[in-house]
């Protein structure tokens, strides 16, 4: 049997090879591991640099820079590069847990409305094409707006800071799951047709059996892609919720919170709005690099 | 023998175009088609393309409804059956498909592929799982090592010779072959037949082989139908069907098969035109069209499967008469 | 074509009654109670008017029943008063709606025709530096906050150079000029946040086309390469670029909306936070429909586009 390779080799050793090979994806996700290690560990610098990203300091407002803080005091005397690393933590994992959410929500769906096809697959796309049609932050808005008593949670909870983080979370999920079920969707749709799902049935497969074994991983690599792309799109909304005033609120801080009276303070201490939003742009750009070179890698003929 | 499997008047139809404006239309894939497999024995179905055959296998296989008739296992109506039942018969009755490419999951490996009856049905465990799909390796002529390997590193005979694998894994009686040499190259063809011959020798295994390759039927079948547009226009033995065909059609695809080192020309008409569609099949004999012993009757009436010799049933109203 | 326009106006009328429906549910979630609200925002509300507005918002009725009243109501014409401004929805909402349609369909045209500019110099220099500055260009579209970049522009622009406002609308007597003046920075940062996506489209959909086999027989006749760019390319790689310009309307909203409110752009974009922030009901729920109803506007136009640049395309739907 001369034409068997010699080693075997799976689907994913081939791209987890190509991955290797380019240079913008490694970067990209060096920068995102970078800038996670570096925000999670802001009480280890502000341990080292004895330093606060939290307690105010009204006599050092807009302090400059100097040994231990190396950026300088924002306008409530904080200490200005731990502050950015702790807003890092939230927008980040937001990122990461949003665009989880949604991809878990939108997988579920997708391969439903796909493997179902007649009334249930009709119904779904008619609600999906309806949320994808709506604009969506001014419903983010009003989604980060809501008054929760009303939907029956207490005032306690709904002033902790978890609540605040979750409700996040929760709303960019329900916005953002329609791009990742029309993707699993349209795969399902054509994977279902094949003939190793057809062989599957005829052995009396359960639909979760041909779902789970034969079309999920089959389809997952958009998913993959659509989910890391989408991170950069929920750090996005975040920072711009929160900018709006409605998303993260203070005492928790994120990038889009710290750009909240940015506006006002434009002229007098302009790096305080540079800085959250220049590090947002790094993340996302640094999530996009990594999201296009995974897509490189797992269909290389998109390039 | 008795039956194994037997489709009692089975059609299969698909609706087609219609919306919300438009009234559906039904197109008859298979119409009415009474077969029987017995144990041990190789049924073929012949035809053109377009004739029906896969759908016909779906529905065997319970892959494609039935819109009138039955198939029964065993005597027991499919349709009727418990869930246990159905599991059982699936279990017994395999299916080998055309495409080589398309019938194996790209990400998984061999050897899941091949268990994955074994999986489905509960059948051993780990470790005589692992012997058995040793054993067909080695039963389909595969060396052992292509049990860790991927489909994309096959050729195309050589995955087939994987799916034959993952078909006799849960040890079934009737194996469904739907053009399972068609997508392969002339060389392998052969290969690949012979191993059915082989495997059929070796477990007694009843093989339902659908096929328009006349040559490859005439060395596995028993018996042979033929389809013409849904419809079994003639069935019989091998032998009678090849040798004094009955049905104009049946003639005709003989005349025009290729013969390498078959000595025995039949004269008569070659076969013209093309099958029309089935959408708008022609009214009576759906073969009068192309039939040049067509009459009036034929276009007006269809006719009925009727033997024209004993166990050989033509569905003609002017059956050809021996001739040798 | 008109049976065309008619089922999807159709459509697109039930949509939006739907959404209307969940946008009424959603608002009746925020927080306060909409009466007392409500009845302070007429001057002249009457005891009728206090009951008109109790049947529509008395939470002691269940959703549909005050749903339907208010579109009752709103089919009349009659949609309500806004709470903090003490006028009539309507009164507010069109000529905000104009302001908004000036930002939006100049940031649309302008960044569409850039958009594709790029993109087709990119797909014909592929792989050449200019390829790789237009990509960077395009990443840093797509990945940039556009609030932050609407700040940066402020910094560079209005504070240390000084060129042009911060923001605020026109006043009256200042004219064209005027207009022109306040129009540049807002424009300038929604089309500098809209190109990313479209030039990445853009250039991936030249590319698929210009690797087709007739664009290299075209090549193989000798025809110039600007002429097979606008003649046969163009057209053809647009198409998939439409469809994505269609979906982007909400996106190029979303963006307009956080412009409008840095650069104080008196628009639905700005009318919509004031309205939300500002538990002013009627006028949220009026301007959220009014600007889901231009995005199914503006789709029922791309898809008109879509069957002009495609031949191939029946309006009727059905796709080859």
């Amino acid at each position: 049997m001369s034409d068997l390779l010699d080693r075997p080799v799976s689907i994913w050793a081939l791209r987890r090879r190509r991955l290797a090979d380019d240079p913008a994806a490694l970067l990209g996700l060096g920068m995102l591991v970078t800038l996670l290690a570096l925000c999670y560990a802001a009480p280890v610098f502000e341990a080292w640099l004895d330093v606060s990203a939290t307690e105010t300091d009204l006599l050092s407002r807009f302090d400059p820079p100097d040994a231990t803080h190396w950026l300088g005091r924002d306008d409530a005397g904080r200490d200005v590069f731990t502050r950015l690393l702790l807003g890092g933590q939230t927008s980040l994992s937001i990122g990461l847990l949003g665009a989880l959410g949604a991809s878990l929500v939108g997988t579920l769906i997708g391969a439903v409305a796909g493997y179902a096809r007649g009334r249930t697959d009709m119904v779904l796309m008619r609600i999906t094409d309806g949320i994808i049609s709506l604009p969506t932050l001014p419903l983010l808005i009003i989604l980060a707006a809501l008054d929760l008593t009303k939907l029956g949670f207490t005032q306690d909870f709904i002033r902790s800071g978890a609540a605040g983080y979750w409700r996040i979370v929760v709303i960019v999920t329900l916005l953002g799951w329609t791009g990742v079920a029309r993707l699993v969707r349209a795969s399902t749709l054509a994977l279902a047709e094949r003939e190793f799902v057809l062989a599957a049935r005829a052995q009396g497969a359960s639909a979760w059996w041909i779902l789970r074994v034969h079309i999920l991983p089959n389809a997952i690599s958009p998913v993959i892609v659509a989910t890391t792309l989408a991170m950069g799109r929920v750090i996005l909304a975040e920072s711009a919720l929160s900018f709006l005033g409605v998303g993260i609120q203070p005492p928790q801080t994120s990038w889009g919170s710290m750009l909240t009276n940015a506006q006002d303070l434009i002229s007098t201490a302009p790096e305080l709005a540079i800085y959250p939003g220049g590090l947002i742009l790094v993340a996302v750009i640094a999530v996009n690099f990594f999201g296009d070179g995974l897509q490189a890698a797992f269909d290389p003929k998109s390039k | 023998m008795s039956a194994l499997i037997a489709s009692d008047g089975v059609s299969v139809r698909f609706a087609s175009g219609g919306g919300l404006f438009r009234s559906r239309r039904f197109v008859r894939a298979v119409s009415d088609i009474s077969l029987t497999l017995s144990a041990g024995e190789t049924l073929a179905l012949v035809g053109e393309s377009g004739s029906g055959k896969t759908s016909f296998a779906r529905a065997l296989l319970g892959l494609a409804p039935i819109s009138a008739g039955a198939v029964r296992y065993r005597g027991q109506d499919v349709a009727a059956m418990s869930r246990a039942a159905r599991q059982a018969m699936r279990r017994e009755v395999q299916v080998v498909f055309q495409d080589p490419f398309g019938s194996l999951d790209p990400r998984l490996a061999v050897s899941d592929i091949i268990a994955e009856p074994l999986r489905i049905h509960g059948i051993g465990d780990r470790a005589s799982r692992v012997a058995r799909i040793a054993a067909l390796l080695d039963m389909v002529g595969l060396p052992r090592d292509a049990a860790s390997r991927y489909p994309h590193q096959f050729s195309g005979g050589q995955r087939q010779r994987i799916a034959i694998a993952r078909a006799l894994a849960p040890e079934p009686r009737v194996i469904i072959a739907d053009e399972p040499l068609s997508a392969l190259d002339v060389s392998i063809q052969s290969q690949i037949l012979n191993l059915f011959v082989e495997l059929r020798e070796r477990t007694g295994i009843a093989l339902f082989l659908i096929s328009h390759d006349l040559a490859a039927v005439h060395h596995l079948a028993d018996r042979v139908a033929a389809l013409y547009l849904g419809r079994i226009v003639e069935l019989g033995p091998r032998d009678a069907i090849y040798e004094r065909p009955a049905h104009p059609y049946t003639q005709a695809l003989l005349g025009s098969a290729p013969r390498i080192g078959q000595g025995k020309r039949i004269p008569g008409q070659a076969l013209t035109g093309e099958i029309p569609s089935p959408l708008a099949p022609p009214p009576g004999c759906h073969f009068h069209p192309r039939c040049k012993l067509a009459s009036e009757l034929c276009r007006v009436e269809a006719p009925r499967l009727a033997e024209v010799a004993p166990d050989h049933l033509a569905a003609c109203h002017h059956p050809l008469r021996d001739h040798a | 074509m008109i049976r065309f326009l008619a089922t999807r106006s159709l459509g697109a009328l039930v949509t939006l009654l739907v959404k209307s429906f969940v946008i009424f549910a959603l608002i009746g979630l925020m927080p306060g109670d909409p009466l007392d609200m409500l009845t302070q925002a007429n001057p002249d509300a009457t005891p009728e008017d206090v009951a008109k507005l109790r049947a529509i918002y008395g939470v002691d009725q269940p959703i549909g029943a005050r749903w339907w009243t208010w579109l009752i109501q709103a089919l009349q014409g009659d949609f309500g008063y806004s709470r903090a401004q003490h006028r009539p929805v309507l009164e507010i909402i069109l000529p905000a709606l104009g302001n908004t349609l000036i930002l939006m369909g100049l940031a649309f045209v302008i960044s569409t025709i850039i958009a594709v500019f790029l993109g087709t110099i990119a797909a014909t220099r592929r792989g050449r530096a200019i390829d790789r500055v237009i990509n960077l260009i395009a990443y840093t579209g797509i990945s940039v906050p556009s609030f932050w970049l609407a700040l940066v522009m402020i910094y560079v622009f209005a504070v240390r150079l000084g060129w042009l406002p911060a923001g605020g609308m026109p006043q009256t007597g200042e004219g064209l000029h005027g207009w022109l003046v306040r129009l540049t920075l807002p424009l300038l940062t929604l089309v500098m946040v809209e190109i990313g996506g479209l030039t990445r489209y853009a250039r991936s959909s030249m590319l698929e086309v210009l690797g087709q086999d007739y664009i290299r027989t075209a090549r193989a006749k000798g025809i110039s390469t600007p002429r097979l760019l606008f003649r046969h390319a163009l057209r053809n790689a647009m198409i998939p670029v439409a469809t994505i310009i269609a979906l982007g309307f909400g996106h190029l909203f979303s963006g307009a909306l956080l412009i409008e409110n840095i650069f104080a752009w008196r628009g639905m974009g700005r009318l919509i936070l004031e309205a939300i922030m500002g538990n002013d009901y009627n006028l949220a729920l009026v301007c959220l429909l009014f600007t889901t109803a231009m995005i199914l506007v503006a789709n029922i136009l791309a898809d008109l586009a879509y069957s002009w640049l495609d031949p191939r395309i029946s309006l009727g739907g059905r796709r080859r």
